[in-house]
């Protein structure tokens, strides 16, 4: 026994290498290398994936069939989506998924929680190799990687080309005068990153300082100046539905996520346009309008069993590959973090793609930070912003507001 | 006047059966149904017995271990992360699943609570048998006691079946979430949690969360009273309108009404929601009417509090006047019409009919079902969450909205993003005591709970 | 003479507008979903009342979709739907029954235990329940019909007030002629309460169509939607997935309409046996 488990952990180290030198040379067929050597991985591991995703994820486990065939594999659908990993699993760990899909900013109560394991160092190593810079930072926490990365997310804008020129959404003000911005200032995935163009920071420069936050400052107070602003401004409509407000010409520019590109394709036709987001007048300044971004990533969950850990672990990690990724791209258009899949030409030439990838460089973005604390932020962010926005809060009281707001998110318990 | 016929034995104490009782009914006090078995009653004897054993057979198994871990919930609280070399991953080592460990602590309780009560039974048993023997009387036998189950023990074999399911379904649940409240399970412990005590309670009436609390129980009981209020005004208005003279299909005019509360919730709410966005079609309505300027922000997350609750209120008088009306229809048909003919003959005019005596005799027929209405909306989950999900938002409410009641807020502190599961707990005994204090003395007026 | 004529005329044309105002806003909601089902739209977002583009597509699409197994949802719902209605009306008519026509000892604290029972919200006894049920290996629509089959027992109330009103002269007539309790409740007891009876099982059967919580709670975890029922499916199509829902919207509207067309017609059928149901036990004041 003792004896093939060395075999299998040899092979594995070997394999990842190949993998690694496969991935780093060639561009295609980097996966089909070493099939003969992975048989030492077995076990039965089930998966967790979004709805609609279901179909193209049985394509790729059955790709990871060729190259693992004693791994079982049981795909199903998550029960509330990826979304809400952390609710659905910290429902009853033991029955959730050996591995999930979960969006990076839960990455760091999971791992504290004990939902989830770290990467082993050889897997660590292959993340690092392919993927961005910024995705492996964004599931790393606290010196650990905790999921494999395979989409980044960066909210970027849409709009209507027949109405708007690629100048005029380069600033917000002009882009706000010639046309109408429909979005929702309830959400404050959309609009708490203009804390971060105002120059403040969000758990600190690492996004790990748990007090960190600096957002009671002049540089906040600008901010929710800035959403005060908005109000009175005709080129800017609050709505829960900017989809349905671009489709009736109402607006001719939402903020969005690549999430719904084929279907603003759709909506827009030959008008689909699409660029990274304008910058903002703060405080007097123009600066870049930032956005958060998300790391879409893979997770093993801790409650596998010991003997079917490693199958989980290879498993999450074929499905995060250059190969998986591009299928993934292809068949619902998340943006991948694989160096080689970025640039490959299919990904390079797609405009979404290009805008999301220009909005996941620094400055344009920042990591949605993985702190335990997020959870009350999202509570706590809600309320901030759009009382600034309604002006229900005053100017007088927006320093005393973020006081308490960041004295809330700041909480060690 | 089912009482069994008074022939009542003379009564006997325990510690007579224990003495002068043979060697079978002092067994009966350790090994139970030996005295039933004795006296050839073999099923119940049997029955008892079986019970027993299995239960110290669970207790030995089980028992002891979910009891004594109930203690602490689990020695082992915190995770420990360790890199496993043959197999070359992370593995977590858990703490010990508090979750797991507390239910089955809970239940322990309860099935110890259960045998205590079967060994009661035992004994009653016992010394009824005793008795009857010591008097010379007939001793039930087995056949007669089978059939007795379906004649002056018919309420055991109707109400068995049933009670286990509360027991299992209702009572298990409920006695684990008051201990929940007790222990600091919450997000940051959320696999193994322990005991503190009040600490959850205090965070509530005077932590973190008593700047919420209290401004939403104060909405949830100025909710509570216009909702049932609203609904049971406007439903006997309504009623009265359809059943008022020449009124011709008055059926048909009910069934126009009843299709909205027929339809599932779920599906009307979630859709009106939509019918009153600051898009929706309502808006766009009364904008193409030039009835408005402005679309009005009914239920949005940025809308005036004010408004939102208004909305909610005339939303729920959408889904619960058709039920009202239902039912003060039912009364109004069989309300005695000789008083109103007699104010009419001394020329009270159709409202003072309606104020002084069809009105006060429809609340007095409808007073219980009202109380529970009352309390119906106190937990009224649906109309919010569906409807408006607790919005507009507030900024000086921890994880609630101007709308949410104490329900929809104990929901998202389990389900949203914080998870609280001990302070919803808490809520949850809260609200309890306030149904429980509202409904005390109305309960014991209702003929429900009036001995027949 | 002739003034009053015209007033009652005047006044029956004033309530017959007034009815009929109230029934258009009553009805124009439920008229607008009517037509949402029917409308094209990829948006997530029906603005209008009248459908910019008509189509049956989401009718077609919600009975054919592969993601969303509409036809499996209905199966078990119908299932569960058709044996929790008769175990739980089996349920509550005893208990009812025996809590109203039968003297014992633990008759008054089960009254009382079960009201201080129905004053707890039932939010938290459901991660209580799932695990009571994960530990029975019954996450699945048999763990769900023992959930809805085991709350039964507390919904006495409507039919325990309807026992109460039949006098109970009769029993004691058929005891004195011999007749076991047993037999008064089988030939007496059913037979008299055969309208209490149909409200039972039709409100038990209804349940499973419109309850999404419980059911999600309990189902979810399967991840098959094969396995879930209607209410849990529906709600789960608009929630489960970012950015496609939008384009599941008009579907899940038209799901919506199927299902809620046969419980609005079941629910104006029943709603004679609902108003005795409820009156019945507040008759005698």
């Amino acid at each position: 026994m003792k004896l093939w488990k060395k075999v299998a952990v040899a092979s594995t180290t070997l394999l990842a290498a190949v993998a690694l030198t496969a991935c780093g040379s060639s561009s295609n067929s980097s996966s089909s290398t070493s099939s003969s050597k992975s048989g030492a991985v077995k076990g039965s591991v089930s998966l967790w994936v979004d709805t609609t995703q279901v179909p193209f994820y049985k394509t790729i486990v059955k790709n990871f069939n060729k190259k693992y065939p004693d791994v079982k594999v049981k795909l199903t659908q998550s029960p509330n989506g990826s979304s809400n990993a952390k609710t659905d699993v910290g429902k009853d760990p033991a029955k959730a998924a050996d591995v999930f899909e979960v969006p990076n900013d839960q990455l760091g109560q999971m791992a504290e929680a004990g939902y989830i394991n770290p990467l082993s160092p050889t897997a660590e190593k292959t993340v690092k190799a392919n993927n961005t810079a910024t995705s492996v930072k964004g599931v790393t926490w606290k010196d650990k990687m905790y999921a494999f990365p395979f989409a980044e997310q960066a909210q970027t804008l849409y709009y209507n080309k027949s109405k708007l020129t690629a100048d005029d959404v380069k600033s917000w003000d002009t882009l706000t005068s010639k046309g109408v911005v429909a979005t929702d200032f309830t959400v404050p995935y959309n609009f708490y990153p203009i804390f971060l163009s105002a120059g403040t920071y969000l758990y600190g420069k690492d996004g790990e300082t748990l007090k960190g936050t600096n957002a009671n400052s002049q540089e906040g107070v600008n901010a929710l100046k800035w959403f005060a602003e908005q109000k009175a401004n005709k080129g800017v409509m609050q709505t829960s539905n900017a989809l349905n407000q671009l489709k009736s010409g109402h607006a001719q520019a939402i903020i969005d996520g690549p999430w719904d590109a084929a279907n603003l394709k759709k909506i827009l036709g030959d008008n689909f346009a699409v660029a990274p987001y304008p910058t903002i007048k703060l405080g007097g300044e123009e600066k870049q309008m930032q956005a958060f971004l998300g790391i879409e990533a893979f997770a093993v969950n801790s409650h596998t069993d010991t003997k079917n850990q490693k199958a989980a672990a290879a498993l999450a990690e074929f499905i995060t590959n250059k190969q998986s990724q591009l299928i993934v791209y292809e068949q619902s258009g998340q943006i991948p973090t694989d160096k080689a899949t970025q640039a490959s030409s299919k990904v390079a030439n797609d405009p979404v793609a290009q805008a999301v990838m220009a909005m996941a460089k620094p400055g344009f973005s920042t990591l949605m930070p993985k702190m335990l604390q997020m959870a009350t932020f999202w509570d706590a962010a809600t309320p901030l912003i759009n009382g600034a926005y309604t002006g229900s809060i005053k100017e007088s009281q927006y320093s005393a507001k973020l006081e308490t707001f960041v004295q809330r998110i700041s909480k060690a318990n | 006047m089912f009482k069994r016929k008074d022939k009542k034995p003379p009564k006997a104490t325990y510690r007579e059966v224990w003495a002068k009782g043979g060697l079978a009914s002092k067994l009966s006090f350790f090994l139970m149904g030996v005295s039933s078995l004795k006296n050839r009653q073999w099923v119940r004897g049997i029955a008892y017995l079986a019970v027993e054993i299995g239960f110290i057979v669970w207790l030995a198994f089980t028992g002891v271990s979910a009891l004594s871990l109930l203690t602490t919930l689990g020695a082992i609280k915190k995770k420990q992360v360790v890199f496993d070399k043959a197999e070359g991953v992370y593995i977590t080592k858990l703490p010990d699943n508090s979750v797991t460990i507390l239910l089955f602590g809970v239940l322990a309780v309860l099935l110890i609570v259960a045998m205590v009560f079967l060994y009661v039974t035992n004994l009653r048993a016992t010394k009824s048998l005793y008795i009857a023997n010591r008097d010379g009387e007939h001793v039930e036998s087995n056949m007669e006691q089978l059939k007795s189950l379906f004649d002056t023990r018919l309420h055991t074999t109707l109400m068995t079946i049933p009670i286990i399911g509360i027991l299992a379904f209702t009572v298990l649940p409920t006695l684990y979430m008051i201990s929940m409240a007790f222990t600091n399970y919450d997000a940051k412990h959320s696999i193994g949690f322990s005991w503190t005590g009040f600490q959850a309670f205090g965070n509530v009436l005077t932590g973190d969360l008593a700047g919420t609390f209290f401004p939403v129980l104060g909405w949830t009981l100025v909710w509570a009273v216009c909702a049932t209020a609203t609904t049971f005004f406007f439903g006997v208005l309504l009623a009265m309108l359809i059943e008022s003279k020449g009124i011709k299909f008055k059926g048909v005019w009910r069934t126009i009404f009843v299709i909205v509360y027929a339809v599932p919730q779920f599906v009307s709410l979630l859709m009106m929601a939509q019918f009153l966005d600051l898009q929706g079609p309502l808006n766009n309505i009364l904008l193409n009417w030039g009835w408005i300027a402005h679309p009005i922000n009914f239920i949005g997350a940025s809308a005036s509090p004010l408004v939102a609750r208004i909305t909610v209120i005339v939303v729920n008088m959408w889904i619960g006047i058709p039920v009202s009306m239902l039912i003060s229809t039912a009364i109004i048909q069989n309300l005695p019409q000789d008083q109103i003919e007699a104010a009419k003959i001394d020329g009270a005019n159709a409202l003072q009919v309606f104020r002084s005596i069809t009105f006060p005799q429809i609340l007095f027929v409808m007073a219980p079902s009202l109380i529970q209405q009352f309390i119906g909306n106190i937990n009224n989950f649906n109309v919010i969450f569906l409807l408006t999900g607790g919005q507009p938002m507030n900024n000086n409410y921890v994880g609630a909205g101007d709308t949410d009641l104490l329900v929809t807020w104990l929901y998202n502190l389990v389900f949203g993003q914080t998870q609280r599961y001990n302070a919803s707990a808490v809520l949850g005994i809260l609200i309890f005591i306030l149904s429980a204090v509202f409904s005390l003395f109305a309960y014991r007026r209702t003929n429900a709970f009036k001995e027949g | 003479m002739k003034s009053y004529k015209a007033q009652r005329r005047l006044s029956l044309v004033f309530r017959y507008l007034l009815l009929t105002l109230l029934a258009v806003v009553w009805l124009v909601p439920i008229v607008w979903i009517v037509l949402a089902s029917f409308s094209y739209n990829d948006t997530g977002f029906v603005s209008t009342f009248w459908p910019e583009q008509f189509t049956i597509q989401n009718y077609i699409g919600i009975f054919t979709s592969s993601q969303f197994p509409f036809l499996y949802w209905l199966r078990n719902t119908f299932v569960v739907a058709v044996i929790s209605m008769v175990l739980s009306t089996f349920v509550t008519i005893s208990v009812a029954y025996a809590l109203s026509r039968l003297r014992f000892r633990f008759r008054k604290p089960f009254l009382q235990i079960a009201l201080v029972l129905g004053m707890f919200p039932g939010f938290m006894s459901m991660i209580a329940l799932y695990y009571i049920l994960k530990s029975f290996n019954m996450l699945n629509l048999g763990g769900l019909i023992l959930v809805y089959v085991g709350g039964a027992g507390l919904g006495f109330y409507i039919a325990k007030g309807f026992f109460d009103t039949i006098p109970r002269s009769m029993d004691e007539a058929a005891i004195i002629d011999g007749a076991t309790r047993w037999q008064v409740f089988i030939h007496i007891g059913l037979p008299m309460s055969r309208p209490m009876i149909v409200y039972t099982a039709l409100m038990a059967f209804i349940g499973p169509w419109i309850d999404f919580i419980f059911s999600g709670i309990i189902l979810s975890s399967s991840g098959n939607p094969k396995t879930y029922t209607i209410a849990y499916g529906l709600y789960n199509m608009l929630h489960s997935t970012k950015g496609s829902s939008t384009t599941y919207f008009t579907q899940f509207i038209a799901g919506c309409v199927v299902i809620a067309i046969p419980i609005t017609i079941l629910f104006v059928v029943m709603q004679k046996f609902y108003v005795n149901g409820i009156t019945a036990g507040a008759d005698k004041g």
